[in-house]
């Protein structure tokens, strides 16, 4: 079985159709993509407006992080054919595409779709990347929740 | 004793003005020590004393991990990431 990894931390916009292209394998039969967008309106609790984000990494740290997650994924589903994880950093505009998960496997019913969505709860929990946001009120980090144990 | 570089990103960068410091590391300095350290340079870190993370080498530590010489040293606030 072919597996495909693609890893990008990137300052360039995000091609869904160039990652999917990358992880698609003699054998893939389905692709879950994830991707994430700046929103610009958030009326989860108090409506607030957003008009911009910027990220910014630790790359060295992020990349090594990225390639545990697909080890991860690898683990619990063995069959995830292609892993492909990219995350945008810079100043993004609401509507623009921050981050993209996406795993290939023959079949549907695979596991992939858990896979996508395992994925992008560890990038949220152990990937080295912030963010700012900026609105009529001002700017503001962003702050997770997510502590980490040693080594994880 | 070890001229250390810290690595600092987000709240932290903004905190203490800087992407890196330089910091004396006494030989067996962990990483509580280190915190310790840091919030003494930098006041304005005690209100971040309890969220923020440390990586040593590029891996998450624990507090009472020992800095190694000429270790890469980061700290952050919990990540945001997606």
């Amino acid at each position: 079985m072919d597996s495909p990894t693609y890893l990008a931390l990137t300052q360039d916009a995000i091609s869904p159709d160039d990652l999917i292209a990358r992880i698609t394998t003699p054998g893939t039969g389905a692709v879950v993509l994830f991707t994430g967008i700046v929103r610009g309106i958030t009326t989860h609790g108090e409506t607030r407006q957003t008009s911009h984000l910027d990220y910014e990494a630790y790359s060295p740290m992020a990349e090594e992080k990225m390639k545990q997650i697909c080890v991860e994924i690898r683990e619990r589903w063995s069959a995830v054919e292609g892993i492909a994880i990219a995350q945008r950093i810079g100043q993004l505009d609401a509507g623009t595409i921050t981050t993209v998960i996406a795993c290939s496997a023959g079949h549907r019913d695979s596991g992939v779709f858990e896979a996508a969505r395992y994925g992008i709860d560890r990038l949220k929990e152990i990937v080295p990347i912030w963010k700012k946001e900026t609105g009529p009120d001002g700017a503001s980090w962003v702050e997770g929740h997510y502590h980490p144990a040693a080594g994880e | 004793m070890n001229r250390g570089r810290i690595l600092l990103f987000a709240t932290l960068r903004d905190y203490t003005g800087s992407r890196s410091l330089e910091m004396e590391i006494p030989a067996g300095t962990t990483v509580a020590v280190l915190t310790e350290m840091l919030i003494k340079a930098h006041p304005r870190l005690e209100k971040v004393r309890t969220s923020m993370m440390t990586a040593i080498n590029r891996e998450y530590a624990r507090d009472e991990q020992v800095i190694p010489e000429n270790a890469e040293i980061a700290f952050f606030p919990p990540v945001s990431g997606g």
